[in-house]
């Protein structure tokens, strides 16, 4: 099957639009937890209603890409076989998982993700601040092994389609934690404030999708503390919310920084190395913050002599 | 959240598109409106001193502030911590915060009362604020 019978995000867009309004009346009841700045919503809301417009760039070659893929596939896996949809939904996770952590230790993917990352709230106005350059970014790409595997490019679009649904509920503080055994194998709002915060301890952590199993997995999970409330946005702080400057301006500054560059290597890094990556060291990046941070712990924790 | 691209056919009628772009936002807008109607903005109380190191502590745990200097308002301050300036400026309810070489900070140009400095990121690339009792000498 070609194309998919039916559209989850599309079919969720009502749920979402409810569920920030329920979001913004128990905030407003003091009810639950639930910040929000006009501008920064306005921002976010922006973001993911006008990206459309620039996927329709794109959309067509990706779809192309992966009929085309598909058509020279391996196996086939039947549309309405229930033991495809279970594969397929581990599958998609674990790509989901490398795509997003691509997205976060690689600068050319991060200019890309960063948008998402540049709200300093954290509700579910948050999780509609979409990229508008993914496609550009090529990371669909990781997608077109599950093509060549034999999953249709229907079934692709609505696996991801249901994996996009369920990561908008995770965008919330009004949601504390779940119980134990659900914390332990799905991604949480706890989970994912984790994700969006920019304290040294919790930076480039819990890439997961709907499964947290692969953070814990590969070495990156990372539990919320509640001694360490989680400060959201990005390590240098976006000044506007203007979304051409939300959408691209990590782009111009490695734009910048290419036009800068005086060696082949110093392109290469500024455009593939970690984000915050510079041919002196003199700029921070994740793993410099994280490691400064690590030793300012252990300094404080070593009795004075 | 990121959005992978999935493969869908992108064959959606330019009118259906630009129809569904129209309500979805008015939704947008309504969201908006109520948000700020709710009152949901973080207490952001103009910066003293305290609030100004408080702040920037977050940002450059680090750095050892020898001096502040507070914006009039209360919407920004401007700290010096050795070869280097810290710069701290209001966007909504939060802050965001900026460093660069305090010799460019010395030799910026003051007009009308407002400092203007040049920032090197993206965005914003210029500040002016007035700072109270400003003297780049006196730091």
């Amino acid at each position: 099957m070609l194309e998919a019978p039916f559209d989850p995000v599309k079919l969720a867009i009502p749920f979402f639009i409810l569920a920030m309004l329920l979001e913004i009346g128990l905030g407003r009841l003091r009810l639950a937890k639930a910040e929000y700045e006009a501008r920064d919503t306005l921002a976010s809301l922006a973001m993911g209603l006008l990206r459309g417009i620039p996927a329709l760039l794109t959309a067509g070659l990706i779809f192309a890409a992966t009929v085309w893929v598909w058509e020279h596939r391996i196996f086939t896996v039947p549309f309405d076989a229930w033991w495809g949809w279970v594969a397929i939904f581990f599958l998609d996770d674990l790509i989901y998982y490398v795509f997003h952590r691509l997205s976060h230790e690689r600068r050319f993917w991060w200019a890309s993700h960063v948008n998402h990352h540049s709200s300093q709230h954290y509700n579910l106005s948050t999780a509609l601040r979409q990229t508008w350059t993914g496609g550009l970014a090529g990371t669909w790409l990781l997608w077109l092994p599950l093509a060549f595997m034999g999953f249709s490019p229907a079934q692709i679009a609505i696996q991801q389609g249901i994996s996009l649904v369920y990561q908008f509920w995770i965008h919330t503080e009004a949601v504390g934690r779940m119980p134990a055994w659900f914390e332990a194998v799905f991604n949480t709002p706890s989970h994912h404030r984790v994700h969006h915060a920019r304290n040294p301890r919790y930076l480039d952590r819990n890439y997961a999708g709907i499964l947290i199993i692969w953070d814990k997995m590969f070495g990156t999970f990372q539990a919320e503390l509640d001694e360490e409330k989680p400060r959201y946005g990005l390590i240098r702080n976006l000044g506007s919310f203007n979304i051409l400057t939300v959408a691209f301006h990590e782009w111009i500054a490695i734009g910048r920084d290419l036009a800068s560059a005086r060696s082949l290597r110093e392109v290469v890094g500024y455009l593939f190395g970690r984000p915050g990556w510079s041919p002196d060291g003199s700029r921070d990046t994740s793993e410099s913050l994280r490691a400064r941070w690590a030793a300012r712990q252990a300094a404080a924790r070593t009795p004075a002599e | 959240m990121p959005d992978s691209c999935t493969p869908q056919e992108p064959a959606i009628p330019i009118p259906a598109f630009l129809s569904q772009l129209a309500v979805s936002g008015v939704a947008v807008l309504v969201i908006v409106a109520l948000a700020a109607a709710a009152r949901l903005a973080r207490p952001n109380p103009p910066l003293d001193e305290a609030a100004a190191r408080a702040r920037l502590a977050d940002d450059f745990p680090e750095a050892q502030i020898d001096r502040v200097w507070l914006a009039a308002d209360g919407a920004a301050a401007l700290a010096r911590s050795g070869s280097r300036a810290l710069y701290l400026f209001r966007l909504g309810d939060a802050w965001v915060a900026r460093d660069l070489a305090w010799s460019d900070v010395a030799s910026a140009p003051v007009r009308g009362g407002r400092l203007h400095l040049r920032l090197s990121d993206v965005s914003p690339r210029l500040a002016r604020p007035v700072l109270a009792g400003w003297s780049p000498e006196a730091a």
